[in-house]
Order: C-alpha cells, then sequence, then structure tokens
C-alpha cells in the first residue's frame, strides 16, 4: 500500500511537471501568436513601454552609480601594489557592461515590474476584468502581454545602457575623485581591452531578462487565484521567479556565448 | 494623451542610443571625420597583439591598431591609425612588443637602425619586406615564450642532474673509493723510495752545495768587475775614452778622405807624367837622331866648334877693347 502510494505520489508531481511545462510552452505560444494581433497590443506599447522602461531608468542608473563606486574601490584595493592602478579602469569597463549593469539592473526590474505587472494583471484576473476583455472580444495575450513583453524585450536594454553609462562615468569619477588614479589613467584602462562585443553581450543578455521578467510578470498574473492573497502570491512568485530566471539566463549567455567569443 | 508617453520612450530611447555609440566611438578613438593616416605593416605572426592596442613612435603614443587581417599569402596584415600630423621615422619598421607584463601590447614603429641585435628579429623582418608600400614588421617572443624557454632550459638542467645522479651511483662510489684506497698505496711506495735514496740525495746535495759555493765566488768576481766597470762609466772615463775614440775616428776618417783625394790627384799626376815621359822620349829619340835644332847641337860638331871659335874671338875683342877703348867707343857732349 506504500509503495503504490509513493507511486502514485512520483507520478502526480511528474505528471503535474510536465504539466506545468507544457502550460508554459503553451503560454508563451499564445503570446507568440498574439503578437499578429497588431491594433490590439500597439496602441499599449508606448504606455508599456514609458511604465516600464522610461520610470524605471532611475532605479537603473541609481543601483549603477553606487556600484561604479564600489567597483572602483574594490579593484583598487585589490591592485594595490600588485597591478597597474589604470587597470581600474579596464576591470571597471568589463565588470559593468559584461555583468553588473544587465544583471543587477534585471535584478532589480525583476522587482519592480514582475512585481508590478504580477498584481496589476492578477487584480485583473480576481475582479474578473480579464474575463470581461475577452467577452468583449479582445485577446488577453494581445492586450495585456505583449505589449509588456515587447517592451521589457526593448526598454531593458534602454535601462541597462544608460546603467553601464552610468556606471562606468561613476567609477570613474570615484577613481579620480577617491583613489590616486588620473583621469588618463583611467581611460587608458578602459580602452586597453575595450571591444564593442562586451556592449551587445551586455545589451543582448539584458533584452533576454527583458522578456523573461515580462513574460514570468504576466504568467504569474493571469494565473493569480483568490482574490487579494492570491494577487500577493502572485506578485511574489513573479519576482522570485523573474531573479532565479535571470540568474539562469545569465549562466547560460555566459556558456553558450560569452565562451564561445574567449575561444 | 497618447502621444506623450510614445514622445518620451522615443526621447528615452533615441537618448540612450546616442550616448551609448558617442561612447563607444570615443572609447575605441574611431576615426568619424576621416582625419587620421593610416600605415599597415606585414608580419608573419602579430603574437597577442589585438585590435585596440597602442601604435608608439619614439616611446610616445601615437596612434592605435584598428585592423588584424590574414593576408592571401600567410601573412598577417596590421593596419595602424596614426594621428595627424605623427611624423613617421626614416626607413621605418613595426616592432610588437610587450609593453607591460599584464598582457598589454603595443606597436612600436622605429627605424630599421635601431632594431635589436637578434637574428630572429633580423629574420623576420627580411621575410616580410617586399618592395611595396607595406611596412616590414617583427614581433618579439613574449613573456610566456621566455618563460617557456627558461622552464626548458631548467628541464635541460634537471635532466643534467639526473643523468649525473644516474652515473654516480652505488658502483661508481665503490670505484671512486678504490681508486682513493690505490692513491694511498702510491703515496706509501713513494715514501718508501724516498726513503731509501736520502743518502743519494746527501751526497748530491753535498756536490750541490759545492758547486753553489764555486758560483758564488764567480757571482763575486763578476760582481767585482761589473763594480769596477760601473765605477768607470760613473767617473766619466768610459765616456772620455769613447769620446777620444768617437774623435780619433773622425780623424782618421777625415784622413782617409784627404789620401784618398790625393791618390785621385796623384792619379792625373801619374798620367800627366805618362804623357811627359812619352814626349820626352819621342823628343830625345828625335835629338839623338839629330832632328831639329837641338838634335844638330848634340850630334853635330861644327856648332861647337864655332862657338869655341867666336868665343876666343871675343875673348880677344874685348881685351882689344880694354886696351884701347877710344877705338870702339866715342862720346860727344855737342
Amino acid at each position: 500500500m506504500t509503495t503504490t502510494t509513493a507511486i502514485e505520489t512520483l507520478g502526480v508531481r511528474v505528471r503535474h511537471g510536465v504539466e506545468r511545462v507544457g502550460d508554459a510552452t503553451h503560454y508563451v505560444g499564445d503570446v507568440t501568436r498574439a503578437v499578429r494581433d497588431l491594433r490590439t497590443w500597439l496602441p499599449e506599447a508606448a504606455l508599456q513601454a514609458r511604465r516600464l522602461g522610461v520610470d524605471s531608468m532611475p532605479i537603473g542608473m541609481f543601483i549603477a552609480l553606487f556600484t561604479g563606486v564600489v567597483l572602483a574601490l574594490l579593484a583598487s584595493y585589490s591592485f594595490t601594489n600588485a597591478v597597474p592602478l589604470y587597470f581600474v579602469g579596464t576591470l571597471v569597463q568589463k565588470t559593468i557592461t559584461l555583468e553588473l549593469a544587465p544583471v543587477l539592473t534585471g535584478l532589480a526590474l525583476a522587482g519592480r515590474v514582475g512585481a508590478n505587472i504580477a498584481a496589476e494583471l492578477g487584480t485583473m484576473r480576481v475582479t474578473e476584468q480579464i474575463d470581461a476583455l475577452e467577452t468583449l472580444g479582445y485577446d488577453p495575450f494581445a492586450f495585456l502581454c505583449v505589449p509588456r513583453v515587447l517592451a521589457g524585450a526593448v526598454m531593458f536594454p534602454v535601462v541597462v545602457a544608460a546603467a553601464m553609462l552610468t556606471g562606468v562615468t561613476a567609477g570613474w569619477g570615484a577613481s579620480v575623485a577617491l583613489l590616486d588614479v588620473s583621469s588618463s589613467e583611467f581611460v587608458k584602462g578602459v580602452r586597453l581591452f575595450f571591444d564593442t562585443f562586451d556592449i551587445r553581450y551586455g545589451l543582448v543578455k539584458a533584452a533576454s531578462f527583458g522578456v523573461a521578467v515580462t513574460l514570468i510578470g504576466c504568467r504569474m498574473g493571469l494565473r493569480a487565484r483568490g482574490g487579494a492573497h492570491g494577487v500577493g502570491a502572485a506578485a511574489t512568485s513573479a519576482v522570485v521567479y523573474g531573479a532565479v530566471a535571470i540568474l539562469v539566463l545569465d549562466a547560460i549567455w555566459a556558456v553558450v556565448w560569452l565562451l564561445g567569443h574567449a575561444r | 494623451m497618447r502621444r506623450r508617453p510614445d514622445f518620451i520612450v522615443g526621447m528615452v530611447v533615441l537618448a540612450t542610443i546616442v550616448a551609448l555609440l558617442g561612447s563607444i566611438i570615443w572609447v575605441r578613438q574611431t576615426d568619424v571625420s576621416r582625419r587620421r593616416q593610416h600605415v599597415t605593416a606585414r608580419f608573419q605572426d602579430v603574437g597577442n597583439a589585438r585590435v585596440g592596442n597602442a601604435a608608439v613612435i619614439r616611446g610616445v603614443r601615437a596612434g592605435r591598431i584598428d585592423r588584424i587581417e590574414l593576408d592571401d599569402d600567410g601573412s598577417v596584415m596590421v593596419r595602424m591609425s596614426l594621428e595627424k600630423g605623427a611624423v613617421l621615422p626614416a626607413d621605418p619598421v613595426v616592432v610588437l612588443n610587450e609593453s607591460s607584463l599584464f598582457g598589454e601590447w603595443q606597436a612600436t614603429i622605429t627605424e630599421r637602425a635601431a632594431l635589436p641585435r637578434d637574428e630572429a628579429i633580423q629574420e623576420q623582418i627580411e621575410i616580410v619586406d617586399r618592395e611595396d608600400d607595406l611596412l616590414p614588421g617583427a614581433t618579439l617572443p613574449d613573456i610566456a615564450k621566455l618563460t617557456a624557454v627558461a622552464g626548458q632550459i631548467a628541464g635541460d638542467v634537471a635532466a643534467v642532474a639526473g643523468r649525473v645522479d644516474v652515473a654516480f651511483d652505488d658502483a661508481a662510489a665503490k670505484e671512486l673509493r678504490a681508486s682513493i684506497q690505490n692513491f694511498s698505496a702510491l703515496s706509501a711506495t713513494l715514501a718508501g723510495a724516498v726513503r731509501d735514496h736520502t743518502g743519494d740525495l746527501d751526497t748530491l746535495s753535498a756536490g750541490l752545495r759545492d758547486a753553489v759555493r764555486t758560483l758564488n765566488r764567480a757571482a763575486r768576481s763578476t760582481e767585482l768587475i761589473v763594480g769596477r766597470v760601473d765605477s768607470s762609466i760613473a767617473s766619466g772615463e768610459l765616456r772620455q775614452i769613447m769620446k777620444d775614440l768617437s774623435d780619433a775616428a773622425a780623424d782618421l776618417k777625415r784622413t782617409t778622405a784627404t789620401v784618398s783625394g790625393m791618390a785621385t790627384r796623384l792619379s792625373g799626376s801619374q798620367g800627366h807624367l805618362d804623357r811627359f815621359l812619352v814626349s820626352g822620349d819621342s823628343v830625345l829619340t828625335k835629338i839623338n837622331g839629330g832632328q831639329g835644332t837641338l838634335g844638330r847641337l848634340v850630334t853635330d860638331s861644327s856648332l861647337y866648334v864655332g862657338s869655341d871659335s867666336l868665343v876666343a874671338q871675343l875673348r880677344s875683342l874685348i881685351v882689344e877693347m880694354r886696351a884701347n877703348p877710344k877705338k870702339f867707343l866715342s862720346i860727344r857732349l855737342f
């Protein structure tokens, strides 16, 4: 009896896992198909781009500002008496553009944007506004998900680009003001190993983070059930899954693209 | 109302793109206005040089490497963009080398005459030096290669040490010990031989002492003679003797010259005497032959007789004049 129950439990879990993957795939397919419904999502796109992107720029730049300063100081601390200090510029530029600006900004936006989307759509779900949309003939994926996902895909790189500029500039300023590094030395370090691949890699990664965070936020919001508690749970799940997705995608990009480029 | 988010989003996206592109152009020092000059060099190998590395002339950064690509013939073409007004040195070549121990490389544009005196570098330059506009280039080994060579040398030394270790095994140690024992026995034999020949050595020593004494006496005599000679030299006698000898030699030389002159003149006088004797002989022959006035005087006695008669007549005339001068002398005043 016990063995049979254990086997049944395992079967249920596997079935649920497959169902989740199937649901997620089905969801992504629905959103992708909804992109063709241009008339539905296009009017919403600019608004979502402003809400998800433009309004998020201050937090992205704020994080990058302090990241750049701290990174310059850490580099200086690590390089003392061992490595020329102009490598502070190299380290700040490489680290900000390749990793910190996309990932830290992505994590911050996963909290801000992902939770925002999940709470908004979850509230619409529990108050049956989405059902009303469907009744009125609107495709909820085209009207709610596509503009947010596209806004995330387009605006995340914009926010990350601003964060890159802010972070490197902050590191430059901190190096000149707080460290024994001249401006020309910092610029020399930045130029020493600069490659446009660094920018491309960071921006593409940011776009993938934007797609993942908004897709997860929409998914969690659309699945919200049971009132305010369900909405809160959806928002929490969106943030958690969004952050995890960012870190997993970061590792995947590093293995697939960065490692290949380095070779 | 719909226009407002569109405008804001568009402005933000545009401003971000412009700022990002501007930063990239500034960091990469891209020649947007095409005011920089470009120089291309050919290499066999570029080591770890890469786009963005500095191009240096006489130690001053004058530009950057902006393109590295393989050529059809297998060489590597490196294009450098130099600042406007940067003057290349005469007969320029390009050397790629590490500029620090942290992986930085640079392209140093220098004169061919200033290249390091290294056969490998000269060979690289000669291989890629062709009659075209491209500068020939060479690559210095990086620190990793030098370290590898040093490691190889260390490995070789370790191998030699290992071989020595293998060669100097227990058998070698035993042989060495046997050699030392043989050497000890040889020393003992030599000591015995020395003891046996000690008497001979004493005799030899006594003879040697006599010889040394004799030599000492000879040395003292020699020293005495040398002292005298030295004294003579010191007192100036020898110098005076030498001076006199020199003067005598000079006088002898002058006398020899005089005698030589006299001999020469005597030789001339002998010639004249010979000719005089020949002429005299001829005259005497003619006189003896009765030729000429003198010959007739010598050979014809009539002249002597007439002369004798004339003398007798002159004597009688003189006697008559003494006896009767008025006969021969008449003096009138008016």
